[in-house]
């Protein structure tokens, strides 16, 4: 394909100045969403085994939740390490 | 209980006017940005040494939570029974049973959590208020104004202390000096510096894995004090945009805008009440836990 028409359709010089906006923004979309990908398999990771562990010894329910939570916390915590990343990628 | 129900309706209706009022009359006068509610105008302006000391919004938040963690919390210790009568005792003991035999005996010898158990109680109900009041609509905004009655007023929105890197951070650096000086006490500076390499490891590795245990101990400085901020900061971000912030900034008509608005609005309710019962109690339940496991581990013995 000839890449001209890719270049007609887009005006260099307009698509130059937005460059640097757009490269922030996806920075901050990115970071937070990869983050997201990792902290969803973890929590589903914590809930899944919390389950197969209650299930197994339903006498430890209480005190296998109250470490689900703290895991959960834990977890959830690394979404945010990406969307900071983000914001810093985004503002600075 | 009649008089609970009436000044809550109170409350809803003035909320609710409010709300059908300020919009209104901001978008008319083109002047709504969603990003102001994270903005801190100076009120007071104190300069100590050429330090700005000025009081803002983030001030009286800390005040407001410090009043509600020291003078209510002793109001209704004071005024405690032996049969319970009510809600707000069993609230407070479920708290405190929260707080003594979960974060602090569940991870400390008992002669340190008889030491560091008023300060982790106060941790904890510090950070919980601070973030309870994050999600009551107070009005403290002075960026926008609401004119009632010929009187210019704030308007209503949301802000927690814990939603500024500040707060958090400096809790969390009592929090990594005290457990520092806690381990130093216990073991000595070489001693507990020993203390970081976990045992079994000799020889030339010591340097590096030193190196690297010196370095996961700054991490722990960051992670403390971001973990806590980015949760309300996110949340409170997701609850501006889901309760309006996208509409206006999409802005896409009177139709659009109204079918939007509807699908966030419900989806901002579903997103608030997550917040209140989950994320505000689990956070003060992280930082609390956390300080405790780590001032457990500056004064284990094995590490």
């Amino acid at each position: 394909m000839d890449p001209s028409i890719i270049l007609a359709a887009v005006d260099v010089e307009t698509a130059g100045a937005y460059a640097e906006t757009a490269g922030r923004a996806m920075g901050l979309g990115l970071g937070t969403g990869l983050a997201a990908l990792g902290t969803g398999i973890g929590l589903g990771y914590i809930f899944g085994k919390t389950i197969e562990a209650v299930s197994r010894q339903p006498e430890l329910k209480s005190e296998i939740q109250s470490i689900q939570w703290l895991g959960f916390a834990l977890t959830e915590a690394t979404v945010f390490y990406g969307f900071i990343a983000g914001l810093i990628a985004f503002f600075v | 209980m009649n008089r609970r129900w009436y000044a809550l309706a109170a409350w809803l209706t003035i909320m609710a006017g409010s709300l059908l009022a300020a919009p209104g009359a901001a978008l008319a006068a083109e002047e709504f940005d969603p990003a102001s509610e994270f903005a801190l105008p100076t009120w007071i302006e104190i300069k100590v040494f050429g330090i700005d000391m000025s009081i803002n919004k983030a001030v009286l938040y800390i005040v407001v939570a410090t009043i509600l963690t020291t003078v209510v919390v002793s109001l209704i210790a004071r005024n405690m029974k032996v049969r319970p009568e009510g809600k707000v005792q069993t609230t407070v003991e479920i708290a405190y049973s929260l707080m003594k035999d979960n974060i602090t005996d569940g991870n400390l010898d008992p002669k340190m959590a008889a030491r560091w158990f008023p300060f982790i109680g106060t941790l904890f109900l510090f950070i919980w208020f601070s973030n309870m009041i994050g999600y009551i609509p107070l009005p403290f905004n002075t960026s926008h104004t609401m004119t009632i009655a010929g009187i210019e007023l704030p308007t209503f929105a949301l802000y927690a202390a814990t939603a500024n890197i500040s707060v958090p951070f400096i809790l969390a650096f009592i929090v990594w000096i005290s457990y520092h000086v806690e381990g130093i006490r216990a073991k000595g500076v070489v001693g507990y510096v020993r203390g970081w390499v976990p045992a079994g490891v000799e020889g030339f590795m010591v340097g590096p894995i030193l190196l690297i245990e010196a370095l996961s101990q700054v991490v722990r400085l960051i992670s403390l004090s971001v973990r806590l901020y980015a949760n309300i900061l996110a949340g409170h971000l997701l609850l501006l945009f889901m309760g309006g912030g996208l509409v206006v900034l999409l802005g896409m008509g009177v139709l659009g805008s109204t079918i939007l608005g509807l699908a966030t609005g419900t989806l901002a309710v579903v997103f608030f009440l997550f917040e209140i019962g989950l994320v505000a109690t689990l956070q003060a339940f992280i930082f609390c836990t956390l300080t405790a496991i780590y001032l457990d581990g500056a004064v284990a013995e094995e590490h």
